[in-house]
């Protein structure tokens, strides 16, 4: 039985406040743009449980999403976490999740949420 | 030490830059500003909200103040990162598993 953690992550690091994995995938950019873009798909594998909002913060159309991750129990720390995907030499994709501190303040007079992050 | 506080405190740029500054070694406050384009004035506040944090420890050593990182402010982000460190893998396990799913 192969290690799966080195085969699977070819980075990972923890730089301060921020956390940085990589995953090979083997499946086309497209097909995993969907998973993680499309609610329907991507919480089949990153449940609306975890998250403050299944509505993604931000995209980058076909290469990155945003979501904001909150905890079940107090004091609910809420953390942005980002889907960059690129295409790796074999025809797979490469996923890198970058997680970082992150602290929502609601805007005053509308439904939608800012959100101070982290750079 | 109030988990809440210590995310407010390092969700600040500027304040997540003197944090990891002070990490490397601790400081006296005019050291601490090198390098930073903030006044005197902004610098004691966000050192303040570090402080009640309890990410940043404060002593006056003669004419000086020097500050420090506190090992349980350290403590609680490695915790917190250490957690979702964890939390991923099993997510992508499901991820493949729905991409071999999408094939059909």
């Amino acid at each position: 039985m192969t290690n799966r953690e080195d085969e699977q992550h070819r980075y990972q690091d923890a730089d301060g406040e921020r956390l940085v994995q990589e995953y090979r995938l083997d499946a086309t950019l497209d097909k995993v743009w969907r998973a993680i873009s499309i609610q329907e798909f991507r919480q089949q594998w990153l449940p609306d449980l975890d998250l403050a909002s299944p509505i993604p913060l931000r995209m980058v159309e076909g290469r990155e999403v945003h979501y904001v991750m909150r905890e079940h129990c107090p004091p609910y720390l809420e953390s942005e976490v980002a889907l960059r995907i690129d295409a790796a030499t074999n025809g797979g994709t490469v996923l890198t999740i970058v997680q970082t501190v992150c602290v929502p303040t609601a805007a005053a007079n509308d439904d939608s949420i800012t959100f101070i992050c982290a750079a | 030490m109030n988990e809440s506080d210590i995310f407010k405190a390092l969700s600040d740029p500027t304040r997540r830059q003197i944090f990891d500054k002070l990490a490397q070694g601790s400081q006296h406050a005019s050291a601490l500003r090198e390098g930073m384009s903030i006044s005197q004035s902004a610098m004691s506040q966000h050192l303040a909200v570090l402080r009640q944090a309890g990410l940043v420890i404060e002593e006056r050593q003669g004419r000086f103040v020097h500050y420090e990182v506190s090992s349980e402010g350290i403590g609680a982000v490695a915790g917190w990162l250490e957690k979702y460190r964890a939390y991923w893998p099993a997510r992508i396990d499901a991820l493949k598993t729905l991409l071999k799913d999408m094939d059909q």
